[in-house]
């Protein structure tokens, strides 16, 4: 049985590796898939707890977290898709109209 | 031992995966990295018996999402990024930092004085004798976590009607002048 802290290691690489993606993107489409990668490190975690202990609540909890990250994308990829309708492009630097 | 191995091929693969998802240039070619990547979390989850998991990630996240993602990703037809300067600020170091001494925390308690295996009920023996991980999820999902469940079904709503809503195309009688020019999405898609 592997340890349950690789796996806490291997989802920081992996969370890691999302943040680093929207810090270092422009591209829109590229922030909502940095922060799917986020999410799935978090399920990761979930699931190996959730073994850890013998327990399956983490599993009913990474299930609702699928669903949500399913909504999400979608509003996201139409928000994306309504931004660039208005304003002809995607990227990050350029939309800050609610920077104030 | 087969476990630890399987474990450290697929890790590297997420490895991998994830820093090409972040790294590369071209969206379509992220979105392929991230396909890769998700196939090996399911794998994962099957290698940690969350059999019922590694099903819904497959279907979901790389039947669903990421399609989702390729067909916006094509329908904008967007030229790859150029990679400008990577600037950080302050905010951003600090977040990073927040977020590995966090996991680091995380993993700390756990090895220390965290889960000795025992304390759950659902072992191994127990989920087998019960009909198997589907079966087992299945009995907690819609006993304990009935409510929630059915809240979720109201939660995927309320996505369908906000996307639709929100990428639908607008009136024709917008008055807004600025931003006439950048209508045009496809040649002919709209």
């Amino acid at each position: 049985m592997v340890p349950v802290d690789m796996y806490l290691v291997l989802a920081t690489v992996m969370f890691t590796c999302g943040i680093v993606g929207i810090m270092a993107r422009r591209n829109l489409i590229m922030v909502l898939m940095s922060i799917e990668l986020m999410l799935n490190a978090v399920n990761i975690v979930f699931v190996a707890a959730s073994r850890a202990v013998n327990n399956l609540d983490g599993q009913i909890m990474v299930f609702f977290i699928i669903t949500v990250a399913a909504c999400e994308a979608a509003v996201g990829l139409a928000m994306v898709i309504a931004l660039y309708r208005k304003y002809g492009r995607i990227d990050t630097n350029f939309l800050r109209m609610l920077r104030g | 031992m087969t476990e630890l191995l399987v474990f450290h091929a697929l890790a590297g693969l997420i490895t991998l995966c994830s820093i090409m998802v972040v790294a590369s240039r071209n969206p379509v070619t992220s979105a392929v990295f991230l396909v890769v990547d998700l196939f090996c979390v399911a794998g994962l989850y099957a290698q940690m018996d969350a059999h019922f998991v590694a099903a819904i990630q497959v279907l979901v996240y790389a039947g669903a999402i990421v399609v989702l993602f390729m067909f916006v990703i094509m329908l904008l037809n967007l030229e790859p990024e150029t990679m400008q300067g990577f600037r950080v600020s302050a905010p951003e170091v600090g977040i990073l930092l927040v977020t590995i001494v966090g996991f680091i925390g995380v993993a700390v308690t756990m090895v220390l004085g965290g889960p000795s295996g025992a304390n759950g009920g659902m072992t191994p023996e127990v989920i087998e004798q019960a009909g198997g991980n589907t079966f087992a999820v299945g009995m907690v999902l819609f006993t304990r976590y009935l409510w929630p469940f059915e809240l979720a079904s109201i939660l995927i709503l309320l996505a369908i009607v906000a996307s639709v809503v929100i990428a639908k195309k607008d009136k024709p009688a917008a008055k807004d002048g600025a931003v006439a020019g950048k209508r045009s999405l496809t040649n002919g898609a709209r």
